[in-house]
């Protein structure tokens, strides 16, 4: 007999979630996770006495979140406590120029008509359709299996509205957005987040430029950090009996034929398992922990066409005193154009950018409680995207300079007397980010998504190849993000309890 | 003029109208349509993994 009914590599999101839910249907669970603190990129560490977040800074759609609390039969809010930020961003343009957007969505009409006026008309279309999508698909979209043609045709047959969206998903972004509006400041404001999805504007699927909207419901911190999410969705899986090992990294599979057994650890030591549940990136799972010589040629030739996702240097800042910022989230933003030719000119090139966009974020406006009495934080993600190995050099040498850069940057945009009130600063590289979580090449949404990498086309929840193998977490479908990978956690759970009848 | 003929016209002429509306886009459009061409052939075996 097996040690467990199910074992899970990671504790992220995807991980915390899929385990959960078999422990509370009655499945011996078990979560091996390599890092000392659980929730991957959705994280928070202390640092002399400041609690900064790994990577995800604010959570929106809470929709699958709160499914989650259902389906284990508890309530999200005696958990985790969500602190709502409005106004959601404050934009810095180039020329220096702020505005903000509140969550209300007439008072955002407001704001668009003081910049754009003629862009009015096209905010209401956008707001109406993007509403009316929320309404009819939310549900349908954010939990629903998407592995097969199957899949999809009784999503479709189930949901007949969906025909109605199809378009977004086929065109780019930009074209969407650039069908609302005329006015670069106000498009620069919606395209932006198409980096949220890993591409720039020319390359992200349309769809993703309902982000712009889906904000508009409501963007959340949470109470402690990031990590009170994992933590707070842990403590529902405990309550299960789910058990979760922390530093204890994951070798390899123990294979019999084509059928997952068990796991190895770095220690030598197996733990076998009837399921297991990998929540680490997909290339990672195939390549390394399965290997290339137990798949069929064709299986490696498909995770091998993945291009990894982007990596981001994030900066970790302590203030002595509190920054002039009017929101959680301040974005400096570009045009549509300069956002594309980083990516062309610069990150496909191995060059980092000096200007792009920059998202500065300001937990302790939300959380006082994450600083020191009276001091502040700043996480500040520098010019994304910047690419894993720059030109001719590498990020351990180039650490310094880019703290300078940082530095000079948030002079520059935000807060002019930065450098004087500098308590903490920390620079953490792709080369960082990838030692920190083991994943590859530092990519922070698993895979690159794009048209041909989503839904059908992105690695199974359930493997084809492996039995007894499933996949959660970004680099499965629905991909990076904190509800999108609460979601994808709820889908595998769901394969691995219908086989188990 | 033959059947024949005829068929082989109508494919180079939706050839050609293929290539000036390629040639009509803008350069941005035109990175995004190579780009996910590229991705076409591995689309079957993504389908199965
Ligand atoms: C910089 C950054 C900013 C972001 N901002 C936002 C945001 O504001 N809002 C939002 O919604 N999303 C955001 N995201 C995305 C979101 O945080 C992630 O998509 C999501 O948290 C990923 O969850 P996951 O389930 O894929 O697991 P991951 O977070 O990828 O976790 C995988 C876990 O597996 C562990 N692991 C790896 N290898 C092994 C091994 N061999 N053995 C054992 N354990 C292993 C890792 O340590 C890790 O804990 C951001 C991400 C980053 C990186």
């Amino acid at each position: 007999m097996a040690d467990y009914d199910a074992v899970v590599i990671g504790a992220g999101l995807g991980g915390i979630t899929s385990a959960s839910l078999l422990a509370k249907n009655g499945m011996k669970t078990l979560i091996l996770e390599q890092s000392d603190l659980v929730g991957g990129c959705c994280s928070t560490f202390e640092s002399q006495g400041y609690k900064f977040d790994v990577g995800a800074s604010i959570v929106e759609i809470v929709h699958p979140m709160d499914k989650f609390f259902a389906l284990m039969g508890r309530k999200r809010e005696d958990y985790i406590e969500l602190l709502p930020c409005d106004p959601i961003y404050s934009f810095v343009t180039q020329d220096g120029r702020r505005f903000s957007y509140p969550t209300d969505i007439e008072a955002t009409t407001r704001v668009i008509e003081s910049i754009a006026p003629e862009d009015v008309e096209g905010w209401k279309r956008f707001s109406k359709l993007g509403l009316e999508m929320v309404d009819e698909m939310m549900d349908a979209m954010m939990t629903s299996p998407m592995n097969t043609l199957g899949e999809v045709a009784a999503m479709a047959a189930k949901n007949p509205k969906v025909a109605r969206y199809l378009p977004l998903l086929v065109r780019n972004h930009q074209s969407v957005v650039r069908s609302y509006y005329k006015n670069p400041i106000i498009l620069g404001s919606v395209a932006f987040q198409s980096y949220f999805a890993g591409a720039p504007p020319e390359l992200g699927s349309g769809i993703f430029g309902f982000i712009a909207l889906s904000e508009h419901l409501g963007i959340y911190y949470p109470r402690g950090g990031m990590i009170s999410i994992p933590q707070g969705m842990l403590k529902a899986g405990r309550e299960h009996g789910l058990e979760v090992r922390t530093g204890c990294k994951v070798e390899r599979l123990i294979l019999d034929g084509r059928r997952a057994r068990g796991v190895i650890l770095e220690d030598g030591s197996e733990i076998t398992a009837d399921v297991v549940i990998s929540n680490v990136n997909a290339k990672v799972t195939y390549l390394k922990m399965v290997g290339p010589e137990n798949l069929p040629g064709w299986a490696v030739r498909a995770i091998d066409s993945y291009r990894l996702s982007m990596p981001c240097p994030m900066i970790y800042v302590g203030l002595d005193k509190k920054p002039d910022l009017d929101a959680h989230h301040t974005v400096v933003s570009g045009s549509i154009e300069e956002m594309n030719r980083v990516w062309n000119l610069y990150y496909t090139k191995g060059v980092i950018p000096r200007t792009a966009m920059s998202l500065i974020c300001w937990p302790t406006e939300a959380d006082p409680s994450l600083a020191p009495e009276g001091r502040h934080i700043l996480n500040f993600l520098c010019n994304a995207p910047a690419p894993y190995a720059p030109l001719g050099d590498n990020w351990d040498r180039l650490k310094d300079w880019y703290r300078e850069e940082a530095v000079r940057e948030l002079e520059r945009t935000v807060m002019p007397d930065v450098r004087d009130h500098i308590d903490y600063l920390e620079v953490s590289t792709p080369l960082d980010f990838e030692r920190r979580l083991l994943s590859p090449q530092g990519a922070i949404y698993g895979l690159f998504s794009d048209l041909t990498s989503l839904a059908l086309f992105r690695p199974h929840a359930r493997s084809r190849v492996i039995r007894g193998l499933y996949l959660t977490g970004s680099s499965t479908h629905l991909g990076g993000g904190v509800p999108t990978t609460i979601a994808s956690g709820i889908i595998t759970s769901n394969y691995v309890l219908k086989d188990r009848g | 003029m033959d059947g024949k003929l005829v068929k082989r016209l109508f494919k180079v002429g939706a050839l050609a109208g293929l290539v000036a509306l390629y040639f009509s886009l803008d350069e941005s459009t035109r990175r995004y349509l190579v780009h996910i061409g590229k991705q076409v052939p591995y689309l079957p075996y993504r389908y199965f993994i």
